[in-house]
Order: C-alpha cells, then sequence, then structure tokens
C-alpha cells in the first residue's frame, strides 16, 4: 500500500498553491509555531501529523486567517496575504475549510448550510444554489437528506455537509483539521472515502489528521510537526516508512 | 476460495435485527390516572380531599359574586346594591366599556381604531402560512411601514396635510406593499408569477442586473400611486393624542415596546460586545444606567427631562415621549437577554462562517443571532409579559390607558366608588393576554425545537 497516487505525478507543471516563509507565532510567552516554512503546489495533497499541541491546528487555521501571527508571509497563487479586504476576498475565493467538530449552522437545513454562501455571497437565484448543492450533495452520496437539519445526522453525514458546503464555494484550496477525529471508526470511512475521491478531481488539500492509510494512500507529501516546528517532510513512503528523526519514529510508533 | 476459508472455520452466525415493536400505550383512562395520581394512598387521599373541598368553596364563592348573584344591568351604583348587595356590579364596566377599550376617542371614529387594529393583524397573517412570496419581508415591513398606516388612520386630517407629505407618502408605500403581499400570496396560490414580477420583461428590455428588484419597486411605486389618489379624495377627522387611551393606547404603547425591544436590544448588545471602545462604553452605559432605575422614573425622567436636553423647538407630546422612555427600557432589558444568547454560541459558528466568507452583518443576521434569538425565547417572551404588565404604569403620569380609565370610573357620579369590578376585568383581561403569549411562546419553542 506504499504506491502514492497522488496528484503530482499526473502533473507535468505545478504553480505554488501557499508559499509558508518563516511563520512566527506566539501565545503570550508560549512560542506555538517556529520558523515554519514549506511549499504546497497546487494539486498537491498534503497531510500535516504531529503528537497533540504541536500547533498542526494553529498551522493550518494560520492560512485562512482564523489566527493572527506576529511573523512571516503566507502567500496564496503568489499574493502574499495581510490583513486588509484584499487579503480577505483573496482567502475567501480560494480556501475553503472542514472543522474536527462540523460546525454546521444548527437553524439552516442540510440543502440551505449549502446554499448560503451562495445566495448571499455570490448573489446565485434561489434555483441554481439549490441545483448546485445538490450535486455536491449528491456527490458526497447524502442527496436524500437535504432537507433535514444537522441535528438529525450522524457524525459521519454531518461532516460529509460540512464539506459539500465548503465545495459549494468552489474553492481552489481545501483546509481540513483533522476531519475525522470526532468520528465513530464506521463513519471515518465514509468522510475518507469524499476525501479520496475529492484528491482525484486535482484540488490542492492540506490535511491535518492521524489516519495514516489515508495519508499512504492518496498524500504527495506528509509534514511531520512537534513542538512547532516542521521536523521532516517528504513522500509518504519516505517520512512514514523510513523516518529520518528519531522524533518522527517515536511518534509513528504510538499512531501505528 | 471462499469456500475453502468456510470449510476450515465455523460458519459466523447470521445476525437479523429484532423486528421493532411498536410502543408501550397507558391502558389508563381519565379515571384511572386521577385515581394513580391522586388516591394511591391514604394520606394522599386526605390531602386531595382537603385541597378539593377548598377549591370547591373558593370557586363557589367567586362564581356567587362574579355571576349568580351580580347585577349586568342597572344605571347607577345605588340600584345595583339595591338589587343585590353582595355580588358584583357589572353594569358599571358595561356602561363604561366603551372608555376602558378606546380611552376618549370620539364615538363616530372609533371605526378608524378598529380597522387599524385589524390591519395591523391582517398583515401578520402571511407569517403563519409556510411558504408565501416575500413571506422574509412580513415582520420587516411590519416594523418599518405599519406605524404610518397606524398613524395614518388613528390621527387622520386631510391626506399628506396635517401629517405631511413624508408620512403620506409613507403611508401609501406601505398599503402598497400590503396590496403586493396578498396579491402574490393568492397568484402563488393559483400557480401565477407574483405581481411584483409585472414589469420584469419591461425592464430587462432596458437594464440587464437586477430586473427583479426594478420591476419590484415599479409595481411598489405604480400600486402606491393608485392608492395615494384613493387617499387624496377622503379627508379623515381628527383626532388629537390626547384623546387617544384605554385598551387601545395600551397596545400601543406595549406593541411599539414590543417591536422595538429585539431591533434596540440587539443593537445595545451587538454595540456592548463591541471592540471599539466608544461603541462599548456607550452601549454599557445606557444598559446599565437604564436596567438600574425603576420604570415609572424613566417615565418621569423622559416626560420632564427630554424636553430641557432637547432643542427648544422640537416639539413632543406625552405619548412621544413615553414611547421613547418605554422602548429604551425595553431595549436594555432585551440586551441583556440577547447578550446572554450570543454568549451560548460556540466560536465555530464563527470561524464556519468566517471561512465561508461571510462578513460581519451577514454572519450576524444569518447565523448568530438566529440561533441566539431562538434560545433565549423563554426569556424573550417573559420580558414581552412583563412589558404589557408594566405599561400600566403610563397612567401614573397621566395617560389614559385602560389602568387609568378604569380608576376613573371609581370618579363618575353614578359609579361612585366602585374600584374592584373594574379592577378584576383588567385582570382576567391581562390573564388571557399574558397567558397566550406564554401558550405562543411554549409553541413556537416547540416548533423550533427540530433543528436541535
Ligand atoms: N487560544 C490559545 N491560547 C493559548 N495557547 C493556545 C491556544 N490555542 C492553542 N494553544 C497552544 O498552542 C499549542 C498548539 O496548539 P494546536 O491546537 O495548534 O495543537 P495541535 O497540534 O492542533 O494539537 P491537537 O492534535 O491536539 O489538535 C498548544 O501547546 C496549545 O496549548
Ligand atoms: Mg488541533
Amino acid at each position: 500500500m506504499t504506491t502514492s497516487c497522488g496528484n503530482l505525478a499526473q502533473k507535468a507543471v505545478t504553480e505554488t498553491a501557499i508559499k509558508i516563509d518563516n511563520l512566527n507565532k506566539w501565545y503570550g510567552d508560549h512560542h506555538v509555531l517556529k520558523d515554519v516554512s514549506l511549499d504546497i503546489s497546487e494539486g498537491e495533497i498534503m497531510v500535516v501529523c504531529g503528537p497533540s499541541g504541536s500547533g498542526k491546528s494553529t498551522l493550518i487555521r494560520s492560512l485562512n486567517h482564523l489566527e493572527e501571527y506576529q511573523e512571516g508571509v503566507v502567500s496564496v497563487f503568489g499574493q502574499p496575504l495581510s490583513r486588509d479586504r484584499q487579503s480577505h476576498k483573496i482567502i475567501h475565493q480560494t480556501m475553503g475549510m472542514v472543522f474536527q467538530n462540523f460546525n454546521l449552522f444548527p437553524h439552516l437545513t442540510v440543502l440551505q448550510n449549502c446554499t448560503l454562501g451562495l445566495t448571499w455571497l455570490r448573489k446565485m437565484s434561489e434555483r441554481e444554489a439549490d441545483k448546485m448543492a445538490m450535486r455536491l450533495l449528491d456527490r458526497v452520496g447524502i442527496a436524500h437528506l437535504a432537507t433535514r437539519y444537522p441535528g438529525q445526522l450522524s457524525g459521519g453525514q454531518q461532516q460529509r455537509v460540512a464539506i459539500s458546503r465548503s465545495l459549494a464555494m468552489e474553492p481552489k484550496i481545501m483546509l481540513f483539521d483533522e476531519p475525522t477525529s470526532a468520528l465513530d471508526p464506521e463513519m471515518v470511512k465514509e468522510v475518507l472515502d469524499v476525501m479520496i475521491d475529492l484528491a482525484k478531481t486535482g484540488m490542492t488539500m492540506v490535511c491535518v489528521t492521524h489516519e495514516m492509510q489515508f495519508a499512504r494512500q492518496v498524500a504527495d507529501r506528509v509534514v511531520f510537526m512537534a513542538d512547532g516546528e516542521i521536523i521532516e517532510v517528504g513522500p509518504p513512503e519516505q517520512v512514514l516508512v523510513n523516518p529520518q528523526w528519531d522524533r518522527t519514529k517515536e511518534f509513528l510508533q504510538h499512531v501505528l | 476460495m471462499d469456500d475453502l476459508n468456510v470449510k476450515n472455520q465455523p460458519a459466523l452466525k447470521q445476525f437479523v435485527p429484532t423486528p421493532p415493536r411498536p410502543p408501550h400505550k397507558s391502558e389508563r383512562g381519565v379515571f384511572g390516572t386521577i385515581r394513580h395520581r391522586c388516591f394511591n394512598s391514604i394520606g394522599n387521599s386526605l390531602l386531595t380531599l382537603c385541597v378539593a373541598t377548598v377549591l370547591f368553596y373558593l370557586v363557589k364563592h367567586v362564581l356567587d359574586w362574579a355571576v349568580f348573584n351580580a347585577v349586568f344591568i342597572a344605571d347607577n351604583r345605588r340600584q345595583c346594591m339595591d338589587i343585590s348587595p353582595d355580588g358584583a356590579c357589572w353594569a358599571g364596566v358595561i356602561s363604561w366599556f366603551n372608555g376602558l377599550i378606546y380611552g376618549r376617542f370620539p364615538i363616530d371614529e372609533q371605526w378608524r381604531v378598529n380597522i387599524g387594529v385589524l390591519l395591523g393583524l391582517v398583515w401578520l397573517l402571511p407569517l403563519m402560512s409556510k411558504r408565501i412570496p416575500l413571506r422574509n419581508f412580513v415582520l420587516l415591513s411590519w416594523i418599518g411601514l405599519y406605524p404610518f398606516v397606524g398613524g395614518y388612520l388613528f390621527l387622520g386630517g386631510r391626506f399628506g396635510a396635517e401629517l405631511g407629505l413624508v408620512h403620506g407618502a409613507m403611508t401609501c408605500l406601505a398599503l402598497a406593499f400590503l396590496v403586493i403581499l396578498y396579491a402574490n400570496w393568492i397568484l402563488s396560490a393559483l400557480g401565477k408569477k407574483g405581481l411584483n414580477e409585472l414589469f420584469v420583461p419591461l425592464v430587462s428590455r432596458f437594464v440587464e442586473r437586477r430586473i427583479h428588484l426594478l420591476s419590484f419597486v415599479a409595481v411598489w411605486l405604480l400600486v402606491g400611486l393608485v392608492i395615494a389618489f384613493g387617499l387624496s379624495q377622503i379627508a379623515l377627522e381628527p383626532v388629537p393624542i390626547d384623546r387617544w387611551g384605554g385598551l387601545f393606547l395600551t397596545f400601543i404603547i406595549a406593541g411599539f415596546a414590543i417591536t422595538m425591544a429585539i431591533p434596540v436590544g440587539v443593537i445595545l448588545a451587538l454595540g456592548r460586545r463591541s471592540k471599539l471602545p466608544v461603541i462599548h462604553w456607550l452601549s454599557m452605559t445606557v444598559i446599565e444606567l437604564v436596567r438600574s432605575v425603576p420604570l415609572i422614573t424613566v417615565l418621569f425622567m423622559a416626560v420632564t427631562l427630554l424636553p430641557i436636553f432637547l432643542p427648544a423647538d422640537m416639539e413632543f407630546n406625552k405619548l412621544t415621549q413615553v414611547l421613547v422612555a418605554v422602548c429604551l427600557f425595553a431595549g436594555a432589558y432585551m440586551a441583556e437577554n440577547i447578550r446572554g444568547g450570543l454568549q451560548a454560541i460556540p466560536k465555530g459558528q464563527y470561524e464556519a462562517a468566517a471561512t465561508l466568507g461571510l462578513g460581519y452583518l451577514h454572519t450576524m443576521v444569518l447565523i448568530i443571532l438566529p440561533q441566539a434569538l431562538r434560545m433565549m425565547i423563554p426569556n424573550i417572551m417573559t420580558s414581552f409579559i412583563s412589558l404589557l404588565k408594566d405599561t400600566t404604569l403610563v397612567s401614573i403620569i397621566g395617560l389614559f390607558d385602560i389602568m387609568l380609565m378604569a380608576r376613573n370610573i371609581a370618579n363618575d357620579k353614578d359609579w361612585v366608588g366602585m374600584h374592584t369590578e373594574p379592577l378584576v376585568m383588567i385582570s382576567v383581561l391581562f390573564f388571557i393576554l399574558c397567558y397566550s403569549m406564554s401558550q405562543y411562546s411554549l409553541n413556537l419553542e416547540k416548533r423550533l425545537k427540530v433543528d436541535r
């Protein structure tokens, strides 16, 4: 199972989708990201793993400005981001995010969750938006639940709705922060299958996950983080099978 | 190769789910339940009997006074006493009934009050139906436009003269909206396109964007013009505000307080959470100041202080001052309710909204406030009920609301000293109003619970 089926192999020319340059972040005196630099190419599937508290969430949330950082630059498709309107626009047009605890809007139906951004931000007509959302819901296999409320769905179904909701805005990059950690084992697979399908479409993906099986199957590269630093970056067969660092090896022994 | 495995290992048992059974039903009828609940032990039986006896005597006395020994037809209090000394004298309440409801509103013009209140209710009726065109705008238009219609009907005057042209124009637009709302309702039931789409083909010839909006505006203005022409043909008798009174005035004040409570409360609550120091401190001062003072002082302050602070040439009547005061008071209390709701919304909701690209206004209006308000329905309803009851305080500063009218009965030379009956009537009336509000809130809560 060490053969990678990522996108990079099929892509001849690749552009840099995200460029992280010397990112540093502190919570008070606590230095949580230390000189993190990383390039993610367009169409690449990047899996981020590492022990709890190593700063994975902080890193991925810095990319779309859910967290502030004190030093460093993040560029998206060559555009360095700052805190201005223009950057916000770029972020929202290019990046979607899926959270560990779904964060669906509980007062809206599944369909409304997906069409909200389309009708209010894209000014799409209701009929068009519904059609597009239904297509996405169908793709993740829950079109029949469109009129339900999130509270009436299982965790796996909710996470698939969350993925459709993000996809509805047609992002170029999808960020996943432990999308399967809050799920029962039986539901993990249904969400991972959706993510694998998504990976095959050529979407650029950054996934924080502890699913090593998934990493080996679809990742182009795996990043191993500990204590706010990137310790190893490389193809999954290298980082996960022949790690260069003791810290990585120790971690892998725990999760595998 | 599957066959091989099967032979070597013991065959797996196949799991068949147990067929579902209907839920257990209670076999006890009414009597069974009563026996089970009230007579399940000797002590309990005795207690039940005691309470039942007390209840019986209480109810009997009340009924004797209020119904069996009561006098319904009499000319004055003396006659009442002569007919039945220990019964209620409803004749007084009946003869003052009109005053209790309309205050001193001229009798010939009271139809305007009826029509106005009816229009207000008719306007809200579409909320009952789940799917009708423009439903989202019903409440908004009611808050924003209905007051103009109400003002026109209740104050009267020649169209566009006494109340000014702006008010006249708004009245026409308001009525036009109502007409379009109902026309759309009927048309959509017939499977036809809404009235507001009437000009879509025409408009689309000239512009490319916002065709539907422009068509809607055009239809709206056109209907408004027709209505304006109609209204300009009639002149209503002017009725000064100090003739307003009774239940009618109570409804106006309470209705205003209730409808303004949420918008003002939301603004104050969001202001209090604002990161801008000026807005934060301003909202906080208003909330804390108003909340730490009894309503009666707020009312007195509004009547005595407001004219001092504001420029001298600004004319105010007492009702406007009271409305401002009540609105502030209601808003300050509501702000704390809403803040409680806002605090209960998890951070993830804001983050999810942000990653979709929703800005502050969209996030608040579409995501956060609907959830916060839903969560606080019981508290909000409690506030509304207290507001309705609190508005009777305005009688103290001399507005002829239902309370003051009731106390006036005792000053009438025919009904001197009659205090009990009007107060009982008001209590019953308020009980009915408040109880239906609390029932409605329970109903609303149940209906919205599906979402969670
Ligand atoms: N709001 C905060 N205030 C202070 N410290 C924080 C805050 N959020 C996170 N931290 C700290 O930052 C560090 C990195 O946290 P982060 O959530 O990024 O870890 P993680 O790798 O995602 O862990 P996990 O696998 O448990 O999700 C941790 O040491 C954590 O204690
Ligand atoms: Mg995390």
